[in-house]
């Protein structure tokens, strides 16, 4: 039990009102010795004086909104802490065929956004948090167990992006939700991207770092447009006077990375579906998990109650003498 | 209401008074009377219209004689009424009004006897500035008897009652003593006791609100207008009954009370009637 605004509560020495305020409309009478005792008015003149404290004393506990602590209850399930770490580069609103031409079919964002909700509905016992990123990261929803948030936040990703792919930071700040929340035991995070952006080698110690220590295994979905450089390309040889692509780059970091790493790429739809199909094989281990139950609010049941003790009163009052005096 | 509209009543008394000024009741006052009491020497009695010859012609002693006789005298009547919080009680009319309607009809009435009027009120202690002293002319007492009726009494008790005997003469008077008696019976009981010396009408003051003109059924909260305490009723028949029952409980012992001080009391309920109270002296007081 708790208040949510227990400062009201100092209202609360309002309900003895009534017992020190007399009522007003009393009739006078000449001499009330001469009204032989009786214990069934006392009664009912001490019930009206409780009703009376009662009624404010509801009425300031509503006030102050009372409601009970939430609960949290261990369960055990299949499933994983899952953060989700997507792309709102400007390029995601192109389809997969690419912008040049006159493109029909769906966008990738739309196609991942998709693919993403249909995700989360299939899996049971998750927690699911997620961190979008262009130029830098936005902070979405951390891990949390409420699929229909999820899915808000899916359709939230929808909308003007910009132009830039900071990968490194998405991945920090994807890392970061994991931070406070205890090990269930299963923790992956997916990106889900297209094209690469470099990383810093100062960042990328510190995203192989967290990794290690969060235990947390990473998933990289590339969102390839045809004719792009495929990370897994086996006959590509770099030129050794430019710099290595992102991809290749990004993808051979990660290969360093100390905990699981697995890549997928997609070119369209389908393709997308079977990467997450996929990921939603391989992350499906038993973990102890906590369900939040939410406080329930007290405060309509202190006005309702109050409500009945007043209607109680009414009553009463028109059970009141009118033609005396 | 113009002096003519107040109703006066007849009333008489049963004991001589000692009071010289000429007034309609029995004395013990030598004067120009009509009752003979008996003959006396002149030189005793020096008034010569007064001779009796026959008496005189009678005595071997050749004395002479003179008749005496008792005059009448006035007696003082007094109203000492209760300004107490209960007299503010009353449905359609308030007590302390009715018991101002009863004072102007005394005042009135001794003053067509040829009596002199006072009035003295008090609740919680004798009101000073309520009393209005002894005088062959009422019309002071009427004055203070209106604006009684527009007095709303404090929320006091009527202690007072006790300390009146001290406002009124030594001469033994007629005392009409307005209240609704709602208070202690030893408080009343020690304010009778100081006031044997005086013939005194207990008017008792109840309305029928009161007690018998209860509603039906309901609930109700009452205060008490002199110790202010209050209470919640809850009416039914049955408490009804109750209460009915404590209010003749309660007549029967004022009655034994003022009995046993030889003042029979005078109820009034509803409308004051002064024909009632001239019966009311033809019923108890010996002409």
């Amino acid at each position: 039990m708790a208040f949510s605004q227990p400062w009201l509560l100092w209202l609360l020495p309002l309900a003895l009102l009534p017992l020190v305020f007399q009522r007003t409309h009393s009739k006078s009478y000449s001499w009330l010795d001469m009204l032989p005792p009786d214990p069934l008015s006392d009664l009912i003149g001490l019930i009206l004086k409780i009703l009376a404290v009662l009624t404010l004393l509801f009425i300031v506990l509503g006030l102050g909104a009372p409601h009970t602590k939430q609960q949290e209850i261990e369960r055990i399930g299949v499933g994983a802490q899952i953060a989700l770490v997507l792309d709102r580069s400007a390029s995601m609103d192109d389809a997969f065929s690419g912008s040049t031409t006159n493109a029909v079919g769906e966008t990738k964002s739309a196609a991942a956004a998709r693919l993403i909700t249909q995700f989360v509905q299939s899996r049971k016992n998750d927690m699911l948090g997620m961190i979008t990123f262009s130029n830098s990261a936005m902070y979405v929803l951390p891990l949390t167990e409420n699929k229909e948030a999820m899915v808000a936040a899916v359709r939230a990703t929808a909308g003007n992006a910009l132009f830039q792919t900071n990968i490194g930071s998405g991945l920090t700040s994807g890392a970061g939700l994991f931070d406070n929340v205890p090990d269930s035991g299963s923790r992956a995070l997916i990106l889900l991207s297209d094209g690469a952006g470099r990383i810093s080698a100062e960042t990328q110690q510190k995203i192989r770092d967290w990794f290690d220590r969060m235990h947390i295994s990473l998933y990289w979905i590339v969102l390839r447009e045809p004719g792009g450089i495929s990370i897994f390309d086996k006959n590509y040889a770099p030129n050794p006077d430019k710099a290595l692509p992102p991809e290749i780059e990004l993808f051979e970091f990660f290969k360093t990375m100390k905990t699981e790493f697995h890549a997928y790429e997609a070119e369209d739809p389908k393709s997308l579906q079977l990467a997450i199909d996929d990921i939603n094989r391989k992350e499906k281990k038993p973990i102890k998990y906590l369900e939040k139950i939410p406080g329930k609010d007290l405060s309509s049941a202190c006005f309702v109650l109050a409500a009945i003790i007043i209607a109680l009163l009414l009553g009463i009052k028109y059970l009141e003498v009118k033609t005396w005096h | 209401m113009s002096i003519e509209d107040i109703k006066e009543f007849s009333y008489h008394i049963g004991w001589r008074n000692r009071g010289r000024h000429p007034g309609r009741h029995a004395s013990t006052q030598r004067g120009m009377g009509m009752e003979f009491i008996g003959h006396t020497s002149l030189l005793n009695y020096p008034d010569p219209r007064r001779i009796d010859l026959r008496q005189t012609l009678r005595d071997p002693m050749e004395q002479v004689f003179v008749r005496l006789f008792n005059q009448k005298s006035a007696t003082p009547v007094f109203v000492i009424c209760d300004l107490s919080g209960s007299m503010n009680f009353g449905a359609k009319e308030r007590k302390i009004r009715k018991a101002a309607d009863i004072a102007e009809s005394v005042a009135r009435s001794a003053t067509r006897n040829a009596d002199p009027f006072g009035f003295v009120g008090f609740d919680d202690v004798v009101r000073e500035d309520w009393i209005s002293t002894a005088s062959f002319k009422s019309h002071r007492a009427i004055e203070l008897a209106e604006r009684l009726k527009e007095y709303h009494p404090e929320p006091v008790s009527g202690a007072g009652i006790g300390d009146v005997w001290r406002y009124l003469p030594r001469e033994r008077s007629l005392v009409f003593m307005i209240s609704d008696f709602h208070m202690p019976l030893t408080q009343l009981e020690g304010a009778l006791s100081n006031l044997t010396r005086h013939h005194i009408v207990p008017v008792v003051l109840w309305d029928a609100d009161e007690y018998t003109n209860l509603p039906e059924n309901g609930i109700t909260s009452v205060t008490d207008p002199e110790s202010g305490a209050k209470r919640t009723l809850f009416l039914r028949k049955n408490y009804r009954n109750k209460i009915i029952e404590s209010f003749e409980a309660r007549r029967k012992a004022i009655y034994k009370i003022f009995m046993e001080f030889d003042m029979p009391p005078f109820y009034v309920e509803g409308d004051f009637d002064a024909d009632m109270l001239t019966e009311y002296f033809h019923q108890f007081v010996a002409a």
